[in-house]
């Protein structure tokens, strides 16, 4: 569905070494059934028709998926949790032992399939081209190719779904293919002719949810490809892989699966096709063509104005108190640990110091959110397992307290020589000399670049999505995407940043002020 | 009280200090004088040891500190730091601390002094250098000469049996370096014991017991100010006098 192809590879290879030594893991039927939950794994940003923020209950989840999860947690007589989780993550989560199952929108694919027990599918995709109304020169798929000497046409797609690929396969170089994040940004982008973006290759079960939503686009052709969606779960877990494919099964023959796409407008002949359907006697009726009467159907339903703001912006600030949360846990430790690792280089024995400028190197050249991967995802192979927002303080700390570390050393060392002299002459030691005369001054100095890190940290605590916890830039693009108020309810997630870090500019200058009053000699 | 024998440092190539002996008394004020490189506050710094050296020793009361760093020099040198205050050109108040903070700074902290005790008395020092109107003022606020009065009292507060005055009114002028004179002198009076290096040759001839030239790393001519400015018997001595009249 998502995920860029650039982070699978990268997935892969780490999943590659960890792999070897993933640590053995229970029965997780029979941890379900002990738990009496069936933890399910899937990322609310992705929207319509998969799982997103109910409308008249913005703090619970719906979606084809959801019904999906709960009528399988019913057949196993447990209860459905949703798990939170970013979207190209979630199989990382399952390894980690954080849910029992991924369940949105995946692939079977062989690759996936040799590393996770994949169920039957719980619905066959298909892909379907869209193109604005009034481009009257896109009638066909094959218009797409254009004629020699015009210019190619741009297609949007999902980055690394199998939308792309089947571009890759089909099309070559014939079009241009450009990468979106999100379906309805790349629908959005078709119809406003974005980036002149022509035409968007989409999953066919999101085309019916929003068609109402964006009424300037067209369906290009019959849809093409076929594939399917699948639920994931830890390998050898046969028992679970078993009970659920029975589940499905049996939705699949009692009709309350299609009852379940049929209400997000996703039953079609496809599905149909799978001829499971039996009538209470067991007796196959023909295909399960003819609609569920009446099941009412549920399609994109935007929200916009003021109404969008009073319903949202409570979530909005709630997500805002994690942010905050976050920096404010993060941010001290880091410039303790910056610090230490300061004084460590400039005071300590030399091998420290060789040490400590590794440390430095290493953790400001790698990026932080492969740092929150390696803490959230790769330490638990060797036993080391982190609660998700522990492990983002801690990343965001390690992270930070390299630069603040730098921040430290220049500050320490724009102490003039004579203070340590003054110190040591009168009997102090060097430790003394340090905490009371030379760290307290080099704080001061130091003031000011911190309080300016400390409003970057702010915004990077965003990167911690990756690892489940939800903060206020994860929870504005569920929302924006959800309720199509974008404008809305950016401005609300801008003001609300602003008003975190503008009373830290404040106090930044301020000190700035208060210092230059004090070094003027 | 003081005793160097033998000293020898290098920097590098350059023999900045190649075997100095001097005794300096209980009670008496020892100037070093001589021309810039010739070892004056290198030989001063080594004593508290700001610098390290090579070869030789350096005796203070019974504390005996060698050139070997190890544990023992280190608590030679602790114990050598709490008898021996040092005041420097660059006055080096802490920036961050009140007149009154800089003094009771070390009593409480190494001396582990109570601390109205340390107040009590770091009022009167700053009252005996004529600053008790300037307890709370912060460094960056005091006039060169009050900076550095505020330092004599910093130093005198860890009541030490010697103070080393490294130029410590070479970054004056005139009549801020008149007050800073004026407190050494009355210090003198006390009998307090010191090793002062100094251009300033008034007030070197005004206080000190005995006078040291210092030149090339050696110590050229020692004796009573008398015979050092009147009587000078080396030529290193007569040419360093001569140049500094004409200054």
């Amino acid at each position: 569905m998502r995920a860029t192809i650039r982070w699978r590879v990268v997935w892969w290879a780490i999943v590659a070494v960890t792999a070897v030594s993933g640590p053995a893991r229970g029965d997780g039927l029979d941890d379900v059934k002990k738990r009496g939950t069936l933890r399910w794994g899937a990322d609310q940003e992705g929207g319509g028709p998969f799982v997103y923020p109910r409308n008249d209950d913005p703090t619970k989840m719906q979606g084809f998926e959801v019904d999906i999860a709960e009528l399988l947690a019913k057949r196993l007589c447990v209860k459905a949790e949703f798990t939170q989780g970013q979207w190209e993550k979630l199989p990382d989560l399952l390894d980690r032992g954080d849910i029992d199952i991924v369940l949105n929108g995946y692939e079977w694919t062989e690759q996936w399939a040799s590393r996770y027990g994949t169920s039957i599918p719980y619905y066959v995709y298909e892909l379907q081209f869209l193109a604005r109304q009034d481009d009257s020169l896109l009638m066909t798929i094959e218009d797409l190719r254009g004629k020699p000497g015009e210019r190619r046409r741009r297609i949007a797609v999902l980055g690394g779904s199998a939308a792309e690929l089947y571009i890759e396969e089909h099309f070559g170089d014939a079009v241009e293919i450009v990468n979106f994040e999100g379906p309805t940004d790349a629908m959005r982008a078709v119809e406003t002719a974005n980036d002149g973006v022509d035409a968007n290759l989409q999953d066919l079960c999101v085309v019916p949810f929003y068609e109402s939503r964006f009424p300037g686009l067209k369906r290009l052709g019959e849809p093409v490809g076929l594939g399917y969606y699948v639920i994931f779960v830890r390998q050898g877990d046969t028992p679970l892989l078993h009970a659920l494919n029975d589940a499905i099964v049996e939705a699949l023959r009692d009709g309350s699966l299609r009852q379940i796409l049929q209400r997000y407008k996703m039953w079609n002949m496809t599905q149909a096709r799978r001829g499971l359907e039996t009538n209470e006697s067991g007796e196959f009726t023909g295909g399960g063509l003819v609609a569920i009467s009446g099941a009412e159907e549920v399609t994109f339903v935007a929200e916009r104005g003021w109404n969008v703001i009073r319903n949202r912006g409570p979530l909005l600030a709630k997500a805002a108190l994690i942010t905050i949360e976050l920096s404010f846990c993060a941010m001290p430790l880091a410039v303790l640990i910056g610090l230490a690792v300061a004084l460590g280089r400039l005071y300590g024995p030399r091998p420290l110091g060789r040490v400590l400028a590794l440390y430095v190197e290493v953790i400001r050249g790698t990026p932080l959110v492969l740092q929150l991967y390696v803490i959230f995802f790769v330490l638990p192979e060797i036993g080391l397992n982190i609660h998700a927002f522990w492990a983002a303080i801690l990343g965001l700390a390690l992270n930070y307290s390299a630069y603040e570390a730098e921040i430290y050393r220049a500050g320490l060392q724009a102490i003039p020589r004579g203070q340590m002299e003054a110190a040591l002459a009168l009997g102090m030691s060097r430790g003394l000399a340090l905490r009371r005369i030379i760290v307290p001054q080099a704080t001061r100095i130091v003031i000011p670049p911190v309080t300016n890190d400390f409003i970057a940290l702010f915004k990077d605590t965003a990167v911690c999505s990756v690892i489940t916890v939800v903060e206020l830039s994860k929870q504005y693009y569920s929302h924006a995407r959800s309720t199509g108020a974008i404008l809305e309810l950016g401005l609300i997630t801008a003001l609300l940043y602003l008003a975190m870090s503008y009373p830290l500019s404040i106090f930044t200058s301020y000190m700035e002020k208060r210092l230059a009053r004090e070094r003027r000699t | 009280m003081i005793q160097i024998n033998d000293l020898h440092k290098r920097f590098g190539n350059t023999e900045v200090l190649s075997g100095i002996t001097m005794h300096v008394r209980r009670g008496e004020v020892s100037v070093l004088l001589g021309p810039s490189g010739g070892g004056k506050s290198t030989l001063l710094r080594a004593i508290n040891g700001l610098e390290t050296f090579d070869r030789g020793q350096i005796q203070v009361g019974d504390v005996v500190l060698g050139p070997e760093p190890g544990p023992a020099r280190d608590e030679a040198l602790r114990n050598i730091r709490r008898r021996v205050g040092m005041v420097f050109q660059q006055f080096n108040l802490f920036p961050h601390r009140t007149a009154l903070e800089n003094v009771i700074e070390a009593p409480i902290h190494v001396l582990g002094k109570p601390r109205d005790e340390a107040i009590a008395q770091a009022r009167s020092l700053l009252d005996r250098v004529g600053l008790a109107h300037k307890l709370d003022a912060m460094p960056g606020n005091l006039s060169g000469g009050q900076q550095q009065r505020v330092a004599i009292a910093r130093a005198l507060a860890m009541e030490p049996e010697a103070i080393l005055f490294d130029e410590p009114t070479a970054s004056l002028d005139p009549r801020m370096m008149a007050e800073v004179v004026s407190v050494i002198t009355d210090l003198v009076g006390s009998g307090q014991t010191m090793i002062v290096v100094t251009h300033a040759m008034g007030f070197a001839r005004r206080v000190a017991h005995s006078v040291h030239v210092m030149h090339a790393g050696r110590v050229a001519e020692s004796g009573p100010p008398q015979q050092i400015f009147e009587d000078p018997r080396e030529e290193v001595t007569r040419q360093f006098l001569t140049q500094a009249k004409e200054n």
